[in-house]
């Protein structure tokens, strides 16, 4: 397996941010209550862990490693300022709707994260294909968690009713309550699949982690 | 000759240029769209208030929005508020636009009714940070169109009431649906309703 196909599995599966990090669970648990937001927040976050991730890794060589951390969080305070100011000028109905979230990004553990665990001491490339696959990595978990949240709490996707005027409403599919137990579920059921599929490759005959025959 | 990462003055000198760096590359993208923030945000009020006066909707295009104000409005600034005064069919109309307290941040909205205040023309929310899908509903067309040609009650207020949520859309009752679920935000938008309608008789007084 290739370093950059690593890197992208990782991201999106193996090293999941939310299901194995377990990071930027709070950001889940703020934007998912429709899918329009939650769609712009994790671009933000995917352009954020990207290019913040590229930039450190390019100036790696010449970050002095007592303020690393300070530098780290300059430039992915940069990216995320420049969301923000892109998205006010140019998509304001969106910023709007969005309000403290956007600069909330910076808070986003996935970024620092990444920054200090691949960017500090990998290529910028790869450091760049390791921040776009964690972006989407928590991406796809976050939209799954947002799809099932507006369509129970609004009868809606994407704004779209979906379900008749007689469809009432969870309330609590609104509320934070609600992702914090609809993440816990997802938690559970991934890795429990996981697990399965690891014993699964473990049990199977000539496999090096295969169990020795039992005797008597 | 190999500089040294760790000397206080290379940290220095880095941190530094680093910190100008991005903060110029900043600081020059903010100006360069200073302009077209202001736009937005002017066109954003301007809407709102057509809205109350019911001069347009959703549907009315953006280009349209800055000729149908000045045509109609006259702005007149107040202590804490912005008033407006437009003549529709030969009628005189006065809306105002205040900020108040809201649960999470403040609430701002405009509210335009008959220089008496005895009947509230039109009610639009311009900005508000209440909790999505339960405060947050006040923007929603449901809730302002419960005020499209609503009569005050005897004492010049409009009152909020349980209802069925899906809103109160008789003119004659004074009382509108508050929004399910959300009773302190509820309490926020009727104390905000009910000091425009005050202000607003201040200002149709003078007219």
């Amino acid at each position: 397996m290739s370093a950059s196909s690593k890197v992208i599995k990782d991201g999106l599966w193996y090293n999941n941010p939310i299901f194995v990090q377990v990071l930027g669970i709070c950001s889940t648990l703020a934007v998912t209550n429709n899918l329009r937001n939650t769609l712009i927040m994790v671009l933000g976050v995917s352009f954020a862990t990207s290019m913040g991730s590229l930039t450190l890794s390019a100036l790696r060589e010449f970050i002095p490693r007592k303020v690393r951390m300070i530098v780290q969080v300059l430039v992915l305070s940069f990216y995320v300022i420049i969301i923000d100011i892109v998205l006010r000028a140019y998509q304001p109905a969106i910023s709007k709707q969005l309000g403290p979230y956007v600069g909330l990004i910076i808070t986003n553990c996935i970024l620092m994260g990444r920054a200090e665990a691949f960017a500090a001491s990998n290529p910028p490339g790869l450091a760049f294909l390791d921040g776009l696959a964690n972006g989407f990595g928590y991406g796809w978990v976050l939209l799954v968690v947002a799809a099932i949240r507006e369509f129970l709490g609004f009868g809606s996707l994407f704004g779209f009713k979906i379900v008749g005027d007689g469809f009432t409403p969870w309330t609590i599919m609104v509320m934070a309550p609600s992702a914090f137990f609809l993440v816990a579920i997802a938690l559970w059921i991934a890795n429990n699949y996981k697990a399965k599929a690891e014993a699964a490759k473990k049990a199977a005959p000539g496999s090096p982690g295969a169990p020795a025959p039992q005797k008597g | 000759m190999k500089l040294n990462r760790n000397s206080i003055i290379y940290t220095a000198v880095f941190t530094f240029v680093v910190c100008i760096l991005f903060v110029v590359i900043l600081a020059v993208a903010n100006q360069v769209t200073i302009a077209r923030v202001n736009t937005n945000k002017k066109l954003e009020s301007q809407v709102a208030v057509l809205k109350a006066f019911g001069l347009a909707d959703s549907s009315t295009p953006a280009g349209e929005i800055d000729s149908k104000y000045s045509q109609f409005i006259t702005e007149k600034t107040m202590d804490k508020a912005t008033a407006y005064i437009a003549t529709i069919d030969g009628q005189p109309y006065v809306a105002v636009q205040l900020t108040m307290p809201g649960l999470w941040g403040s609430i701002t909205a405009v509210l335009a009714t008959d220089p008496k205040g005895t009947v509230v023309r039109g009610f639009e929310v311009v900005d508000q940070q209440e909790t999505p899908g339960l405060g947050g509903r006040i923007s929603e067309p449901w809730f302002s169109d419960q005020f499209r040609e609503k009569q005050t009650l005897p004492d010049g207020t409009i009152a909020f009431a349980q209802g069925s949520g899906k809103g109160n859309f008789d003119p004659a009752n004074g009382t509108v649906d508050a929004v399910t679920g959300a009773s302190r935000t509820s309490d926020f938008v009727s104390a905000l309703v009910n000091r425009e309608l005050a202000l607003a008789r201040q200002i149709g007084g003078t007219l």
